[in-house]
């Protein structure tokens, strides 16, 4: 079993003119693999944030706390080391490279993760290929094509999981997966996730809606607000969030929160 | 004064009985010796923005004639069924053309051989119709000097499927300079492609003069290729222009991953009407390394075509300027040139510049151009490391990712594929050394 914990985490970022901003302000996790997490929340509360620091990203700044993989602290750690270890993001946003095929890619990624001497064979990598392919209802011909390049917004979020079922990460952040995309679309990345449940696999799904966790059902539910977890539950925390909306649960904790849809 | 024009005497007496021993023609003896005169008074070619008149690109200068030991050409891949012309310094190893297209009259050969055996052909297209000799010192030295190359002759109509492969390997095992030339006359409708593989065997520090002269007469189509990976010892200059007649199309497709310094000088001109070029080239500079490229289009013919594509990978200490060069001719009306010049900055020890020169004098003509000197992608770097790729290779993918808008465009996939694996490898030696 591996265990990801963040521990009072504080994270700003640099905006213009040399002024900084705290995004994060003492957040509290600890998942373990075999649980699927969910972290709900209103818009520029901090959820992308939370799985950008933990997965590395150099534009967030850790002023304070710790985030620990299997107790060891991975803070000083490259992008690169920490995905070694165990950590996946399937980002909003994936960078599209012209050039590299996504097939060369993945061979890549997966052999960065074996020793140079027991590189991935192309028969077993096609294998792997083909069965996840399928799986995810992808056609062969997207392999082949330039990594994310000219890619629709759902083929890009497909990508991401296929990624993530060539890579078998221990712990996959799932920044808004389910952003953009039509209700098959949904089933069909959530059957990809759902493929990887085990005692070897936990993710964090960061979403603004409920219905993604219809398909993925989660173990424990989180909202972050104002740059902190604020609670904390089940499954039907969820449920009843999309029916009071966060408005309601701000005011029911008697948090001094504000919405940034509150004016709308 | 007195003393130089006297070693200049005692030069072209040497090239001359040298020229003599090697049973070359007439003519072409006249030409070598009329190019020494000429070399006196020559200036070296011009490229903006760029200084390499130190380069010892013209110590050489003594012809003489050296038979290469033919296993320095065991690099060169196996084939048996390619069109292949190999040479190692001035001994050709292989020539492989099919009968059918001997019987249609192709011709593959070397260039003395072509001097003799196709003197009509020769005599009125080498360094004369395309490039001439006295154009500037460099281009006098190449005539004068010359040690090696191919000739290749594709009469009218001809179409050859498969493509035509040059390997000429640069031997340095011993001290002698390089002075190649590749002369290609495409007739009228005829098509094909031409791959040029520049490599060097040796350490000795040697000069290379390559040239490269196409004629693309009326409704011929060629493509030429080149991958050039001279050695870490040889300065080079790099010659190669072509010449399109009417509705001719004619592209470059050329890699510059040489390991020293070099200096480029890559033309098409559009002549006739309706003719079509386009020039991309793609360079990779490493160490203290400095690589000047001038490529440049002339539009000279109405409704002419012509773009460049540059893309240039800076590491380390090296320099690397691109410049662009689209020149629009009087009474070339309804011409096109576009063109695009980039280049990406590894180190911020490396000197990069990108410059395009439009010189247009006519009025109806659609010019653009872009140009950029820029880091590496850190949303593309992040996201591949995301994947547990390290930095390095994530690197190398990001580069190419930038030189991908070139690399696609080539279209032979085998030299697409060269292309990467010869770039990859300059890569990692850039970063090892880092």
């Amino acid at each position: 079993m591996a265990t990801l914990e963040v521990k009072d985490l504080h994270v700003e970022i640099e905006e213009e003119k040399d002024q900084t901003r705290e995004i994060l302000k003492g957040v509290n996790l600890t998942m373990n693999t075999g649980e699927i997490h969910a972290i709900m929340g209103p818009n520029g509360t901090g959820k992308s944030t939370l799985s950008q620091t933990i997965m590395g990203n150099s534009a967030y700044h850790v002023t304070q706390g710790d985030i620990l993989l299997n107790g060891e602290s991975i803070l000083d750690m490259p992008v690169d080391e920490r995905a070694r270890k165990g950590l996946f993001l399937a980002m909003q946003y994936p960078a599209e490279i012209q050039g590299v095929t996504n097939a060369e890619f993945l061979r890549a990624a997966i052999n960065s993760r074996r020793p140079e001497d027991d590189q991935i064979s192309v028969m077993a990598f096609l294998k792997e290929l083909d069965k996840n392919l399928e799986l995810l209802d992808m056609s062969e011909e997207m392999t082949e094509r330039y990594l994310n390049e000219g890619f629709s917004g759902g083929e890009k979020k497909r990508n991401e999981i296929l990624q993530l079922l060539m890579i078998k990460p221990s712990f996959a952040l799932l920044d808004e997966i389910d952003s953009g995309l039509d209700i098959d679309a949904l089933q069909v990345v959530s059957k990809g996730v759902n493929s990887m449940r085990g005692d070897n696999f936990g993710s964090l799904i960061i979403t603004h809606y409920q219905r993604l966790l219809n398909y993925i059902v989660p173990d424990v539910v989180h909202v972050m607000m104002g740059g902190k977890i604020v609670k904390s539950g089940d499954a039907e925390l969820a449920k009843k969030l999309e029916s009071e909306g966060y408005a309601g649960l701000r005011d029911e904790l008697g948090l001094d929160v504000s919405l940034v849809d509150d004016n709308r | 004064m007195k003393s130089a024009v006297q070693d200049y005497e005692a030069i072209k007496a040497s090239v001359e009985a040298a020229a003599n021993e090697h049973g070359e023609p007439h003519w072409f003896v006249d030409r070598r010796l009329a190019a020494i005169d000429a070399m006196q008074d020559l200036a070296l070619p011009q490229v903006q923005r760029y200084d390499y008149h130190r380069w010892p690109l013209m110590d050489n200068m003594d012809l003489s004639w050296h038979r290469s030991d033919k296993a320095l050409a065991d690099s060169v891949p196996a084939a048996t069924d390619q069109i292949r012309f190999v040479q190692v310094g001035q001994t050709t190893v292989a020539i492989n053309l099919p009968d059918e297209l001997d019987e249609q009259g192709v011709i593959l050969t070397d260039i003395f051989s072509a001097f003799r055996e196709h003197p009509r052909l020769t005599e009125k297209y080498f360094m004369d119709k395309v490039t001439k000799a006295d154009e500037n010192k460099l281009t006098a030295y190449h005539q004068a000097f010359l040690n090696a190359g191919v000739f290749l002759y594709v009469p009218k109509g001809v179409t050859i499927k498969q493509p035509i492969e040059a390997y000429l390997i640069q031997d340095s095992t011993v001290k002698q300079a390089m002075v190649s030339h590749v002369l290609i006359v495409a007739e009228e409708d005829s098509s094909f492609s031409f791959i040029q593989h520049l490599n060097t065997k040796g350490d000795e520090q040697n000069a290379a003069s390559c040239m490269v002269e196409v004629l693309a007469r009326a409704n011929s189509n060629v493509h030429f290729s080149s991958v050039d990976e001279l050695g870490e010892h040889t300065y080079s200059f790099l010659h190669r222009r072509a010449n399109l007649s009417r509705n001719a199309r004619f592209d470059w497709a050329i890699g510059v991953v040489n390991d020293q310094n070099t200096l480029g000088d890559f033309t098409s001109e559009l002549i006739g009407e309706g003719a079509h070029s386009e020039s991309k080239v793609i360079a990779v500079t490493t160490g203290k390394q400095s690589n000047g490229i001038n490529n440049r289009v002339v539009n000279k013919g109405k409704h002419t075509v012509a773009n460049i594509s540059q893309r240039g990978v800076l590491l380390e200490k090296s320099e690397l300027v691109f410049n662009g060069i689209g020149d629009i001719i009087h009474g070339a009306s309804g011409a096109n040139a576009e063109q695009e010049n980039r280049v990406l900055m590894m180190s911020d020890q490396a000197h990069g510049d990108a410059n395009p020169i439009l010189l247009i004098d006519e009025n109806d003509v659609i010019a653009g151009h872009a140009a950029s000197v820029g880091q590496v992608d850190q949303n593309q770097l992040y996201y591949l490391m995301s994947r547990g790729i390290d930095k390095e290779q994530a690197q190398r993918l990001v580069i190419r990712g930038f030189l991908g808008p070139v690399l696609e465009d080539i279209p032979l996939p085998e030299v697409r594929q060269e292309m990467i694996e010869v770039i990859e490898r300059k890569l990692e030696d850039g970063q090892h050394f880092k």
